[in-house]
C-alpha cells in the first residue's frame, strides 16, 4: 500500500494537473486573428476569434477576395479586364445592346434598384453624374453648383436601369453609383461567409459599416460611434451580438462652404446634399439594410425616419442633430448599458 | 491536514517535498492571475458622469493627447487624456481632491470629484471593441 502511491507518483501527478491548468487556461481563449485592406475607398479591418489558425487565416483570405471582388464589380472610375462592371455599363453607348452581368453584380443593382420603391425615391442608385458634380466641388471646397449644373448633369431616372432576365442588363445609358450600397452589401456577404464557416466571433469594420456576431456566451460586442466633431471621441456605445451598426454622415464626410455643412449624401428630390443632421447611425441585423435605413434616415425628417423604420423589425437608429441633440428611435434602449 | 494524510497512508513525504509542492503550486496561481492580467480585453473607454449622467466617453485606445472639458456643479471641470491614461486637470473645489489625485489609466480606478458631481469611470464594462465612423 506504502509502495503504491509514492511520492514520485505525487509529483508527476501535481505537475500534470499544473500543467493541464495552464494549457486549458491560455487554449480555452480562442486567439484573434486580425487583418487590414482597402477597398471602396475606404480601409477596412476585420478581427475573427477562433480556436483554429488554419480556419482563421483561410477566413481572412476570403473575406479579402470577396471585398476585392466587389469592389471591382461596383466600380465606376475604372474598367479591369474580363469583368463587365459598372464602369462598363456606365460608358457603353452602343443603342439597344444587351451586357451579361455577372451573377453578383446584377443582384446587387437588383437589390440597390428595389431601394427606389421602397424609399419612393430617396435612395437612388442612378445618381452617379450629380454625385461626380459635388465631388468635384468638394474637392476644391470653393462654392457650390447651380441648379442648372446638377440637372445638366444627367439623367437620375432610375428606369434607365434595365435589367432583363438571366442576369442581362439592357443599355439604356445609366448613370449607376453603387457608392451608398456596395460596402453594406459585401460587408453583409463576408458576415454570411463566416457563418457558413463556423465563424461565429468576429468584427467587420469597414468605416462606416460594422458587423459583428457573438463575442462569447456571455459577453456582448461595445461598438462606439464617433463624435461627427471630434474623431477622438465616441459620443455613444452600443452593445449587441449579432448586429449591424451603419453610420451615414459623420467625421469630415463633409465640406463647408460659407458656414454651411455639405454632406456626401444628395437628396435626389434637390439634388443637393441632405443636411438635416451630423450623422445618422441604425441598428439592425443585416449591413445591406442598414446601409439602405441610415442613408433614406439621413434624408427624412426624424418624425418620418421613426415612421419609416417601423415597418422593419428589429431596427432602431439614432440621431445627431446640427444643433448638436442626440435623438434616439423608441425601442434604442435595448442597445444601452 | 497534511499528518491526517499521512496517518491514512494516502501521501508519504517530509517537510521539504511538501514545501516544493506548495511552491509548485503558488506558481501555478501567480500564472493563473498573470494569464488573467495579459487577457485580451478588448479596448478601453472612460466614460465621465454628471450626476449620473454619462455626459462624455472617451476612446481610451488612441494616441493622443487631449482636453475635455465638462460643466460640473461648481463651473468647468478640464480633463486631460493622454494615450491611454486621464487625470482632471482643473476644476473648482474647496480642496481640488480629484485634481491632486493624478493619472488613471486601469478598468477599476476611478476619479471622484464630490463637489462637481461628476465621476470618472474606467470600466470593462465600455470596454469598446470597435468604432463606427
Amino acid at each position: 500500500m506504502k509502495k503504491l502511491i509514492n511520492q514520485n507518483t505525487i509529483y508527476i501527478f501535481i505537475s500534470l494537473v499544473i500543467l493541464l491548468l495552464v494549457f486549458w487556461l491560455t487554449n480555452n481563449n480562442a486567439k484573434t486573428y486580425e487583418t487590414s485592406f482597402s477597398y471602396m475607398d475606404t480601409y477596412i479591418n476585420i478581427k475573427i476569434k477562433h480556436s483554429d489558425a488554419t480556419v482563421a487565416n483561410e477566413a481572412l483570405k476570403e473575406a479579402e477576395r470577396i471585398y476585392k471582388e466587389y469592389h471591382e464589380l461596383t466600380d465606376r472610375y475604372n474598367a479591369y479586364e474580363g469583368i463587365n462592371n459598372v464602369y462598363y455599363i456606365n460608358n457603353t453607348t452602343q443603342e439597344l445592346y444587351m451586357i451579361k452581368l455577372d451573377a453578383h453584380l446584377y443582384d446587387i443593382l437588383a437589390y440597390g434598384k428595389s431601394w427606389y420603391y421602397k424609399s419612393n425615391g430617396i435612395k437612388n442608385i442612378n445618381l452617379g453624374n450629380v454625385i461626380d458634380v459635388w465631388k468635384k466641388y468638394q474637392l476644391t471646397k470653393t462654392g457650390v453648383p447651380t441648379n442648372e449644373e446638377l440637372t445638366k448633369a444627367g439623367s437620375i431616372d432610375i428606369e434607365n436601369i434595365v435589367l432583363l432576365e438571366d442576369n442581362y442588363i439592357l443599355n439604356n445609358h445609366p448613370n449607376i453609383d453603387l457608392g451608398s450600397i456596395a460596402k453594406g452589401y459585401t460587408t453583409q456577404i463576408v458576415g454570411d461567409y463566416f457563418k457558413s464557416k463556423g465563424i461565429t466571433s468576429y468584427i467587420i469594420n469597414a468605416g462606416g459599416n460594422v458587423l459583428v456576431g457573438k463575442k462569447s456566451a456571455d459577453t456582448s460586442y461595445n461598438i462606439g460611434i464617433q463624435d461627427p466633431d471630434d474623431s477622438s471621441k465616441v459620443f455613444k456605445v452600443i452593445i449587441g451580438n449579432n448586429i449591424a451598426v451603419v453610420t451615414s454622415g459623420g467625421y469630415e464626410r463633409y465640406y463647408e462652404y460659407e458656414g454651411v455643412r455639405y454632406s456626401h449624401i444628395i437628396n435626389p428630390m434637390t439634388l443637393f446634399p441632405a443636411n438635416l443632421y451630423k450623422s445618422v447611425t441604425v441598428i439592425c441585423d443585416n449591413s445591406a439594410l442598414g446601409d439602405s435605413l441610415s442613408l433614406i434616415l439621413f434624408v427624412l425628417p426624424i418624425e418620418e425616419g421613426k415612421v419609416f423604420i417601423k415597418d422593419y423589425p428589429n431596427v432602431e437608429a439614432i440621431w445627431y442633430t446640427n444643433d448638436d441633440q442626440i435623438v434616439k428611435s423608441d425601442g434604442f434602449n435595448k442597445y444601452e448599458q | 491536514m497534511i499528518k491526517l494524510l499521512k496517518a491514512m497512508g494516502l501521501i508519504n513525504m517530509n517537510s521539504k517535498d511538501f514545501k516544493l509542492i506548495t511552491g509548485l503550486l503558488i506558481l501555478a496561481f501567480i500564472m493563473i492571475i498573470l494569464i488573467y492580467i495579459f487577457k485580451d480585453n478588448g479596448a478601453k473607454a472612460a466614460n465621465v458622469y454628471y450626476k449620473n449622467q454619462l455626459v462624455l466617453t472617451i476612446d481610451m485606445t488612441l494616441k493622443t493627447t487631449k482636453e475635455y472639458t465638462v460643466s460640473g456643479t461648481n463651473g468647468d471641470v478640464v480633463i486631460l487624456y493622454d494615450n491611454g491614461k486621464i487625470k482632471v486637470e482643473e476644476e473648482n473645489s474647496p480642496r481640488h481632491l480629484c485634481s491632486k489625485q493624478g493619472w488613471i489609466s486601469q478598468s477599476y480606478e476611478s476619479i471622484i470629484c464630490l463637489p462637481n458631481n461628476i465621476v470618472i469611470n474606467i470600466t470593462g464594462i465600455y470596454a469598446i471593441d470597435t468604432i463606427v465612423k
